[in-house]
């Protein structure tokens, strides 16, 4: 073939699409420095490049440079520093949040804790204005005369119960609670429940009817803090009612 | 068919980068010797976008052309020693290997490779870009080109198709499009006569 009927084929040549025995013609221009072809593959490279070149583009996928980066021995920063300090940032954010919030529920649980503790002192304290004010109420000292405190009052009511104040009361001790008992004339002491003092004073009510006729006396002990079903001796306060 | 569908949104995209990166090509080649880092990564700018669309293309999948992307810039870079910076084209050099990894890739597939793999590899040989003309891919080209193709017939643009995106040889397009021979190749030699003559490069007279 002579180089101008070869000069038709040059880009299939480039493209490596040609038949074998067209290629070998070629390739034998070219072995022997044949300048028209030499200039034809030259014009078949810009083509096939020009014709490649107008292929629709397509987006590769971002870690594709970073990649190739990496086989070439590169290290390549890309944005991972960003997304680390955003992540730090955040989670240094949500720490803080957790204590924040942490912090205020503690702080609400105290509110309704004294809250509560208010709410049950003024009930105690409504109770006690009704136990004072009722004329069925029966009023009982205790401490009177004696020398060592404490000293106070035990007012029974036979519908609302029995309510103690104490004055000159210490604290019960670690591990112990004062228990109030109900004595019945010639009977044995009924647990009236159980209460703490404040180191100086004390307010306790024993809700519920009674018999006022058959009381003997209202005593205080001190109990382990879970309580007793007998009093254990000796005797804190004792309150004869009806004397 | 796919040619046809160029967008002009992405036609005109690749016709700036294709220009912006006309300027400096002979520097990067210059620090592409030097095994600058910087030098990878500038191109990988400047053709990696064209290298992965051209590849995709041929092999259709996404995966198998992050790994043929890498294979051609590795090559690049391995084999820029050869290259002649101030006489050598660098774009139509990165756009040859990576069609004809991708095609390498497809002849592996379908059992086509043999001898056509070492030929592919001669092929793209750095001396051959030395002699090219460095505006081979210029706008003004880019636009002739693509009017080109607007003049091409559906079998043209067709069997144009397969040998670029496909590697396919005529007789293989033949026994593909159940035609004859002599029409493929009457068909191919006629859509590369209109290529040659829009770009004003008339094979030898």
């Amino acid at each position: 073939m002579t180089c101008r009927e070869l000069s038709e084929l040059f880009e299939l040549y480039a493209l490596g699409v040609l038949e074998t025995e067209e290629r070998a013609e070629i390739e034998a221009h070219l072995a022997r420095g044949c300048e028209a072809c030499t200039a034809s593959l030259a014009g078949a490279l810009a083509i096939n490049s020009g014709v490649l070149s107008l292929t629709e583009t397509a987006r590769p996928p971002k870690h594709m440079k970073k990649r190739l980066m990496q086989s070439v021995g590169v290290k390549y920063p890309g944005w991972g520093w960003v997304w680390a300090l955003g992540g730090l940032v955040a989670l240094l954010v949500a720490v803080w949040l957790g204590v924040q919030e942490r912090q205020r529920t503690t702080e609400l649980a105290e509110a309704r804790k004294n809250i509560l503790q208010i709410s049950g002192e003024r009930d105690r304290l409504t109770t006690a204005l009704q136990f004072l004010s009722d004329p069925q109420t029966v009023p009982a000292s205790f401490g009177k005369g004696q020398t060592a405190p404490p000293r106070g009052y035990v007012f029974l009511h036979p519908q609302m119960g029995v309510l103690l104040i104490a004055s000159n009361l210490p604290a019960a001790g670690a591990g112990k609670t004062y228990e109030m008992w109900v004595i019945p004339k010639g009977g044995t002491p009924r647990p009236a429940g159980l209460f703490q003092s404040d180191g100086t004073r004390a307010v306790h009510i024993l809700n519920g009817p009674l018999d006022l006729a058959n009381i003997g006396t209202v005593a205080v002990t001190i109990e382990p803090a879970a309580g007793s079903n007998t009093p254990t001796m000796p005797i804190v306060i004792a309150a004869p009612v009806g004397t | 068919m796919m040619l046809l569908k160029l967008l002009p949104l992405s036609l005109a995209y690749g016709i700036l980068q294709v220009a912006l990166r006309l300027a400096d090509d002979a520097d990067l080649v210059r620090r592409l010797k030097a095994h600058e880092p910087k030098a990878m990564s500038d191109l990988y700018d400047r053709y990696g976008r064209l290298a992965y669309s051209i590849i995709l293309r041929v092999v259709r999948n996404p995966s198998t052309a992050e790994d043929l992307v890498q294979e051609t810039f590795l090559r690049i870079w391995n084999r820029v020693q050869s290259f002649d910076a101030e006489k050598g084209a660098l774009g139509p050099w990165v756009l040859t290997v990576a069609r004809n990894r991708a095609i390498d890739h497809l002849r592996s597939v379908d059992g086509r490779m043999q001898a056509n793999a070492i030929e592919l590899d001669r092929l793209e040989n750095p001396r051959h870009f030395s002699t090219i003309d460095s505006n081979a891919l210029a706008i003004d080209r880019m636009r002739r080109l693509k009017s080109a193709f607007q003049k091409l017939t559906p079998h043209q643009r067709q069997v144009i198709e397969m040998a670029y995106y496909e590697g396919l040889s005529q007789t293989e397009m033949a026994e593909r499009l159940k035609q004859p021979l002599g029409t493929v190749k009457t068909w191919t030699r006629s859509a590369l006569q209109i290529l040659r003559t829009e770009l004003g490069e008339a094979a030898i007279a």
